[in-house]
Formats: structure tokens, sequence, C-alpha cells
């Protein structure tokens, strides 16, 4: 079976910043892949290259078939970056929900606008959708009225309408209060129980165990390790990734003293 | 010494908290009624001003103004009868400057430079130019070019043309207001821009924009005053200074416009602050 998605020797400049120096990465369908990294390490670039919100200077970019070549401006690029848009669902830091649109509202928005289909449709979908991140009894509440973790549920449930074949989370629980960050996770967990492809930028080491096929460590805009968690987390390789591991384990057992903390802690820079 | 129960303490705490409340409810209330007695005031001193009384102060005469308040009572629905169209011109002239402001705004921040570059040349030639000017302009300027307009229509641009101007910087912070954020997360669901645009970005910079815009409006319906120097509109300040100069009682004619333009900025205020303090509630 062929990768869902492909990245090929991408690269990206901000001005005269070489952010991305050439990545690299192939996604199975079903997989889940965590990508950790010290803060300017490329990470969110990379995601945010995947769906064009960041257009990469170089590289190819490949989801479900649909392949785009960097650094191209005509007609025919913008329908294929569409149509990678299509297949891919975003999660955001900072949830980004519309604030002048009920819950419902916000999850029914893509695929009325953009799919065009009948809103008696769209809303079942959005009913189906609540309900699968819990959140099915807010749906005529405003955004303001939520919690962090409640916004970030909603986002979660805003993309998963569009049916993607793969979805992104930039960094889903990095705005979160301490115990908010939980069900978020738990949410999370769930959508890649159920199958879908997940590609997850995250600080949240307990999450990349527990839940990730994969771990993917970036540092100065490349990739340095890629594999199982059982091998990230019992024989780290990089320098880079010794030290993220390191933290998480301090981080562990200063949080499992502390009572209340949530199920995953987490390692910040 | 008797034993005071955890209970009692929370009823205790509870009861300082009430009556804490209800005494700055008090300074609120008391603040507000001082204030409204001092514009009561403040008005009798006016309407004294006004009253035409013959006094002695020991040695010293005093006379206040005496108006002519036959005069007034037999002109008083003429000149009224100018605020239908004082509203009908501020409506008809807002509307104008709010599509003129949304697209000065939208090319000040579009990336396509012949879009930026007429956007900042409207602007720039309007806010350049006294309004009166702009009035007369396409009131008597125009027919030396073959283009006659009604005093009306003349006003009405120049109005608005000069309101969109000054509104499109109401309207760029209304877009600026939008976070980048809100333009991914539309963009990440596969909408186009235009899509983006219209769904998500403008609903939430008028939102943004509503409470100046009622401030534009008011300051408008007084605005308005100016197409009177064209002759042929008929509303409020046209119609004082017409009786006034008749009859000359200009003091009298110009006191009722004033007091027309004074209570209709009161009562548009009002609700102003009525929409404002909905939109703050309203936290969506």
């Amino acid at each position: 079976m062929s990768p869902i998605v492909v990245v090929s020797n991408l690269h990206k400049y901000f001005g005269r910043l070489h952010v991305l120096k050439g990545v690299s990465l192939q996604v199975e369908t079903g997989e889940v892949v965590c990508i950790i990294g010290r803060s300017g390490s490329g990470k969110s670039t990379l995601l945010r290259c995947i769906n064009f919100l960041e257009n990469p200077s170089q590289g190819i970019i490949e989801v479900d078939r649909v392949r785009v070549v960097a650094g191209q401006q005509s007609r025919e690029t913008d329908q294929l970056v569409h149509e990678v848009r299509l297949r891919t669902g975003m999660v955001f830091q900072e949830f980004n929900l519309f604030p002048h649109m009920s819950v419902l509202e916000n999850v029914i928005e893509g695929p009325v606008t953009v799919k065009k289909m009948d809103r008696r449709r769209a809303i079942e979908i959005a009913d189906m959708n609540l309900e699968r991140v819990g959140m099915l009894w807010k749906r005529d509440e405003f955004p303001a009225r939520l919690s962090g973790g409640q916004k970030q549920r909603v986002a979660i449930a805003r993309a998963l309408a569009m049916e993607p074949r793969v979805m992104l989370f930039d960094e889903p629980t990095s705005a979160l209060d301490p115990e908010l960050i939980g069900e978020v996770l738990a949410v999370m967990k769930k959508v890649a129980e159920e199958g879908m492809t997940m590609l997850v930028v995250t600080h949240e080491m307990g999450f990349a165990r527990e839940v990730a096929h994969r771990v993917v460590v970036m540092a100065d805009g490349q990739i340095v390790e890629d594999e199982t968690p059982e091998r990230i987390f019992s024989s780290p390789q990089h320098p880079s990734t010794v030290a993220l591991i390191e933290r998480y384990r301090a981080s562990e057992t200063t949080l499992h003293e502390t009572p209340g903390s949530h199920k995953y802690p987490r390692t910040n820079e | 010494m008797p034993n005071v129960s955890d209970e009692d303490k929370e009823t205790q705490s509870q009861a300082l908290g009430e009556r804490l409340y209800a005494a700055e409810l008090r300074r609120q209330r008391a603040f507000r009624t001082h204030v409204g007695l001092s514009w009561g005031i403040l008005f009798l001193v006016l309407m004294f001003l006004f009253s035409g009384q013959e006094l002695t102060l020991g040695g010293f005469q005093f006379s206040t103004i005496r108006l002519d308040f036959e005069f007034v009572q037999k002109n008083l629905a003429f000149v009224g009868g100018g605020l239908g169209q004082t509203i009908l011109i501020s409506i008809l002239s807002i509307l104008l400057a709010t599509v003129l402001a949304l697209v000065a705004a939208l090319g000040r921040l579009s990336n396509f430079p012949p879009f930026y570059a007429l956007s900042t040349f409207y602007v720039s030639l309007i806010r350049g130019t006294p309004l009166y000017l702009q009035i007369f302009f396409f009131f008597l300027a125009l027919p030396q070019l073959g283009i006659i307009l009604p005093g009306f229509v003349a006003g009405v641009i120049a109005l608005g043309l000069n309101y969109g101007a000054y509104m499109s910087e109401i309207f760029r912070a209304g877009l600026s207001s939008v976070g980048k954020g809100q333009r991914e997360a539309a963009l990440a669901l596969g909408m186009t821009p235009g899509q983006v645009m219209r769904r998500i970005v403008i609903p939430q910079a008028l939102r943004f924009a509503i409470p100046p815009m009622g401030n534009e409006f008011i300051a408008m319906t007084k605005d308005s005053a100016l197409v009177s120097a064209t002759g042929f509109v008929q509303e409020l300040m046209w119609r004082s200074t017409k009786v006034g100069r008749a009859s000359f009682k200009n003091l009298e004619a110009l006191i009722m416009a004033a007091m027309f333009y004074w209570v209709m900025t009161m009562i548009l205020s009002y609700i102003q602050g009525k929409i404002e303090e909905h939109m703050a509630k309203g936290d969506r």
C-alpha cells in the first residue's frame, strides 16, 4: 500500500532564515505520527507546509495521491493546493473557532460553504462529530462561552466534519490550562483508535508514547530521528532526543509527586 | 465568649458582602442623580438667559436675551419639517459611505498595487480637501462639465464620498482586528480567499465597526447642514436660515434649528449607547 502523505526534500525559507532543510517523511494510512522537537526546530512549519498554510520554498508534497511541487505559481497549483486542503483537517494551538458562529455553525461551515453540502445533511454530520468529541450538548453555544478544552474539542469536530483523509494537529494542547489537556488528548486518542491518519506536533511526550505508532524528532530544520515510541523512549540516539526524553522523565517524576496532576505530563522547552 | 460556628461566620461574611454591594449601588445611583440635577440646573440657566427678564440688582440693570416667541411658534413647524430631509440625507450618505469605506479598506489591505493605489489616492484626495468645497464641487463645478446634479444628489454624493474616506480607517481597523488564525482556519477548511473574506473576516470586522459607525452617523446628521449651502435642499439648516433672514430673526431661527439638532443627537446617542451595550453583552 502506498503512503498517504509523502513529503520529499522539503525546504522552507523565511526571508533569509532556512527553517526546513530538506525534510522527507512518509506516513501510511491509519498511522499516528508524533513530531517532537524543541521550539524553532521547524516542526510546526513542516506541518503547516503540508496543507500550504506556509508555502514551501522547494520540494514535493503529496497527500492522498495529490502531488504538489513547491515553488510554482499557477492556477493548476492553486487547484491542487485546494485539493490537498480538502483531504487534510487542521487543528490549531489557538483553536481558531469562528467567534461569530455557534458551535454547530462552526462545524457545518466547511461542508456547507466549501463542499456545497445540503444544510440538513451537514447538520447530521456535524451532530455525529460533536457527539464523537463529546460536545453535542453545547451545539448552540458560542465559542466565547466554552473552556479552552471544549473549544479545542469543537475545533477537532469542525476538522473531522470535512471528512479528511489526514488530520494535522499543531500543538493542540499548548494553549490549554493543565487541567484541560487531558480531555483533548482523550478525544485525540479516540480519533486515532478509530483509524484516522494523524500527524501531531506536540510537547505531550506521554501522548506520543502511548498513542503514536512513530515518533519523529526534529532539530534545526531536519528530521534527526524517526522511530517507534518504544525505541525513542528506551534508547534515544540523537542528543536532541536524549535531552527531550530526559526532560520528560524529570517532569514525570516531579508531576507524579503533585496530587491532581494531569495524566500526560508535558515537557516544555 | 460565645462560640462562633463556621456557619455563622459564613452568614456574617455574606451579609458584609451584601452591605458593601448595596453601598456601592447607592454611590452609583447618587452620582447619576447629582449629574441629572446639575443638567437640569444648567438647562434652567440657559432658559433664563433667553427669558427676556429685566433685572435690577443694586444699582445695576441687567436684561436677559429677549426672544420673539411668536415668531418661534409661527415657524416651528416649518423649520422642524426639515428634519425628514436631514435624516434622509444622512441615511443615504451613510449607506454610500459604508460601501465606499469597505471597498477602500479592502484596497488598503490588498496586495494588488492598482487597487491599493486607488484606495490610498481616494482617501488622500478626500481628506486633503474641505467637505464644504466638495459639496460645492458636485453642485457648482460639475455643471461646467455638463453634469448637472440636483442639490440633494450632490449633497449625498459629497457627504458619502467624504465620510467613506474617513470611515475606511474604521473598517481597516475592523478588518485588521480579525486575527491571522481566523483566516488560516478558514483556508485549512478549503475556503477560497473570497469565501474567507465574505464568511469569516467581513462579518467579524462589521461587528467591530458598528459602534464607531454609529458615531459617524451622528456626526453626519450635523454635517448634512452644509448641504443647505446649495440652496435647493429644504433640510433643517436651510429652512431655519430662510425664515431667519426673511424677517431678521436669525437668532430665534438658528436657536430653533440648534434645538432640533441637539435633541436628535441626544436621541441617536442614546440608541447608539444601547447598541453598544447590547454588543458588549452578546459576547459572541
